[in-house]
């Protein structure tokens, strides 16, 4: 190729690219959510001359055009792909790719959050139940199965363990990593597999002196499950199966949510949610703040403090009583809780992962 | 507004190119001027009028200074001009840092002065103070048209972040300049090499520099890594700024100085202020070294004159103690060589290149520390002095984490690369390089559409 030919392409090819991402990106029709990222988009921003004088709208334009780029997860693939194959840099957007999972590098305990956790805690339990000890169940992040042995920061999980024991005397702590494996865990997400933590059940409903059935129908959903972390990493990396547990005890299940103050029922498993935004709210239909589950075949009663973990876990727990109470303290202040919940003839357990006890400012 | 953002690249450049290829000659300028009126508000809405009149005064001051035939009327237009100049500056970037610190000299107690600084003043106001000494002198005549003159100073490629141009290497471009596909291609070239600097290279390292804030497991060797990457960091940021804007003034027919020459093989302090920004140091030479004296002096006036240089050189980069040590930590290698160290150097090259590079290296961390308190423990931990362990856990993490692009950062601060390219067959690089290019510009907008570190270092100046 000559000289002058090379002038032509380069300008010309250059021109024509930037164009067509020009045009695209001001005038295609606006793409108002991003599945991938699980979050919304900034739209065309609104034009005031308060706004373009405080430079608000400067920044909100900015958003705008980094949000609605045509080709955006092409684009944001192929970041992923030179940041991890070509500059072979071992995370992106701090998440690695490591045994077939994606997981999040956590290279430090936050002591101050431990702290806002504990606080918490230790507020609920003299609070309500002063003369109970509940007990702390510790899910450890899918790290402390894979970040060690293949390279990546991670925090010690051992340390955090006999912080919160110390900080938690009137509880009784227990460290479930032992009783899991990473194959517990969602390839593409934070949680774990509730076909896979029957024993987990087991375990927790047997501190309390509970049995639980042992035969379960694992039922799969029909439509792939992009975890969390898949959207986030943006390479294309096989996706997961989400499954839920049946049985004729968990088919009698009854489930209240007190979210907007009146009892409304809802779904054990939202099938339609399972499909949906993010496949894990098939338990419970996701998060909420209070929440019962009436079991007709047990008796006693239950009350879980717990974070999203807790959603798969519950209809478990929820054979061996009566009555299961789950709690969100992300949803309600724990002042509140009192208000909707009577520990007295309760059995308390506090069911957390070491991901949200390390990012506890949340809890209210 | 950043070059190195979607808004930029997608929305403000195409349409400037778009208006100003379709505007008839004689409009140009304009369209220059309003143009880059609209990307300084588009970041800084209030401070475009500050810039306005500080152009507005040097059109008129030089103006009045060409109509006199009279020395002492021509020189005080001059002094007027730069005691607006210089005083807007000063109140912008230094009122705040000199009353503090008269305020801890003498235990008074001052109004403390919480002024935001306008983006890229120190690069505009250097501008208009070598536009009027040259007029001045004599040595370019004044610019009859404002609006030539306010394209000159506020041009957008050049605007926020130099080279600082002068006016003389410009003026005639001003009036007459060609625009050919040679240039634009190259201006391309230049452009998308500069972006792929900043974007892949000086904001990934710029990640391992912050990672250094909340690092927990530090080691000797993590507080030289940290140093060593802001080092490379600020050189491929800023250099990288400057390819962005010599290859856009190519777009538009102008002819930039260059601003960086691979600083990193100096073998002398000397030889390293000859590459890196090459537009400020030709500056204070002229505009100041020169007039106090420049070597032509005796022994003492001549150190005197280098320790004002410089002293001023650390102030130029920003209103705090840290930089104006800065600027003497330099002054005194460079009279170490003017008096005895140079003619060794030049001996050996090779004790030089080590000599340079950890003089280097050693001075960015003495510039980026937020204190002069936080730079003298960064040095200590460097030389062991604070007890930290040789290697640690962190620090081989973040080795693996950031080793390739601190390799292709270290060749990519020689020529060799360019040695490299220079080696292909025509043909075969005529191919190459606009698919290279191509994508280049891909992946930066990948990194851009995805991310959300973007520092750019050199606003603050």
């Amino acid at each position: 190729m000559t000289d002058k030919a090379k002038q032509i392409v380069l300008t010309a090819v250059m021109a024509a690219l930037v164009l067509a991402l020009s045009v695209l990106c001001l005038f295609s029709p606006l793409t108002e959510y991003s599945l991938s990222e699980r979050r919304s988009l900034a739209g065309r921003p609104e034009f005031t001359a308060d706004r373009v004088f405080s430079g608000q709208f400067a920044s909100d334009f900015e958003r705008f055009t980094q949000d609605q780029f045509p080709l955006r997860e092409e684009f944001r693939a192929l970041k992923s792909a030179t940041s991890l194959y070509l500059f072979r840099q071992k995370t992106v957007n701090d998440l690695y790719l490591a045994e077939g999972h994606i997981s999040k590098v956590v290279p430090w305990i936050e002591e101050r959050m431990i702290e806002h956790a504990t606080e918490r805690f230790r507020f609920l339990q003299e609070t309500y139940f002063p003369e109970k000890t509940p007990l702390l169940a510790v899910v450890p992040d899918k790290n402390f199965y894979l970040a060690e042995k293949n390279g990546f920061l991670t925090f010690d999980h051992a340390e955090l363990m006999e912080t919160l024991r110390e900080a938690l005397p009137a509880f009784s702590v227990t460290d479930l990593s032992e009783l899991l494996t990473l194959e517990d865990y969602y390839t593409t997400d934070t949680h774990w597999r509730q076909e896979r933590i029957t024993h987990v059940a087991d375990f927790l409903a047997g501190q309390f002196g509970r049995t639980l059935p042992q035969e379960y129908r694992e039922v799969p959903m029909h439509v792939p499950f992009y975890g969390v972390y898949h959207g986030q990493l943006a390479l294309p990396v096989k996706p997961d199966v989400i499954s839920y547990l049946e049985n004729p005890t968990i088919s009698g299940l009854s489930v209240t949510s007190y979210d907007s103050g009146a009892p409304e029922s809802v779904d054990l498993y939202n099938a339609q949610k399972g499909e949906g935004k993010d496949g894990y709210e098939l338990f419970l239909g996701g998060s909420h703040a209070v929440l019962t589950i009436e079991n007709p075949a047990a008796e006693g009663e239950l009350v879980v403090f717990c974070d999203s973990f807790g959603q798969s876990m519950a209809p478990l727990l929820a054979q061996g009583y009566g009555k299961t109470t789950l709690v969100d303290i992300r949803y309600i202040q724990s002042a509140m809780v009192g208000a909707f919940v009577n520990f007295e003839h309760a059995d308390v357990l506090f069911l957390y992962s070491t991901m949200m006890l390390n990012q506890a400012s949340v809890l209210k | 507004m950043l070059f190195s953002s979607i808004t930029f690249l997608y929305v403000f450049l195409p349409c400037v190119l778009l208006l100003y290829f379709l505007a008839p000659k004689r409009l140009k300028n304009t369209v220059l001027l309003l143009v880059s009126l609209v990307f300084y508000a588009w970041g800084e809405p209030k401070y475009v009028v500050l810039m306005i009149a500080s152009v507005f005064q040097g059109y008129v001051f030089a103006r009045l200074m060409e109509k006199t035939e009279r020395r002492a009327v021509k020189k005080l237009f001059l002094i007027l001009s730069l005691a607006v100049s210089l005083g807007l500056l000063g109140y912008f970037k230094y009122a705040g840092f000199f009353l503090e610190s008269f305020a801890s000299l003498t235990g008074l107690s001052v109004p403390v002065l919480k002024i935001a600084l306008p983006i890229g003043i120190s690069f505009y106001t250097f501008q208009i103070l070598s536009y009027v000494v040259d007029v001045y002198r004599g040595d370019v005549p004044a610019q009859k048209n404002i609006l030539s003159l306010g394209a000159y100073i506020s041009m957008f490629p050049q605007l926020i972040a130099g080279p600082i141009v002068r006016y003389s290497d410009i003026a005639e471009s001003l009036e007459e300049r060609s625009h050919s596909l040679a240039l634009a291609s190259d201006g391309i070239r230049r452009f998308v090499l500069g972006l792929a600097k900043k974007i892949l290279i000086a904001n990934t390292l710029g990640e391992l520099v912050a990672a250094m804030t909340t690092a927990r497991d530090v080691s000797v060797l993590y507080f030289w890594l940290y140093a060593i990457a802001f080092s490379l960091q600020i050189y491929f940021d800023f250099s990288g700024y400057s390819d962005m804007a010599i290859g856009l003034g190519k777009l538009f027919g102008f002819r930039f100085m260059e601003n960086f020459n691979y600083p990193f093989i100096s073998a002398s302090i000397s030889e390293f202020w000859r590459r890196w920004h090459i537009s400020l140091g030709s500056w204070f030479r002229d505009y100041v070294y020169i007039p106090l004296g420049g070597n032509r002096v005796g022994k003492g006036r001549l150190l005197f004159n280098l320790l004002v240089v410089w002293m001023l050189t650390g102030l130029w980069h920003g209103a705090a103690w840290n930089f104006v040590v800065w600027g003497l930590f330099f002054a005194v290698f460079l009279i170490a060589e003017k008096y005895f160290l140079g003619k060794f150097l030049e001996k050996h090259r090779v004790v030089g290149h080590v000599y340079v590079l950890i003089t280097v290296v050693i001075s960015f961390v003495i510039f980026n520390a937020t204190s002069m308190m936080e730079a003298g423990f960064f040095l200590a931990a460097m030389f062991g002095a604070k007890g930290y362990p040789l290697v640690s856990g962190e620090f081989l993490y973040q080795l693996g984490q950031y080793g390739v692009v601190l390799i292709l950062a270290c060749v990519g601060a020689t020529p060799w690369v360019k040695t490299l390219a220079q080696r292909i067959p025509k043909k075969l690089a005529n191919v190459l390089e606009p698919i290279v290019l191509v994508l280049l510009l891909l992946i930066c907008t990948a990194y851009l559409v995805d991310g959300s570190f973007n520092p750019f270092l050199y606003f603050r100046f």
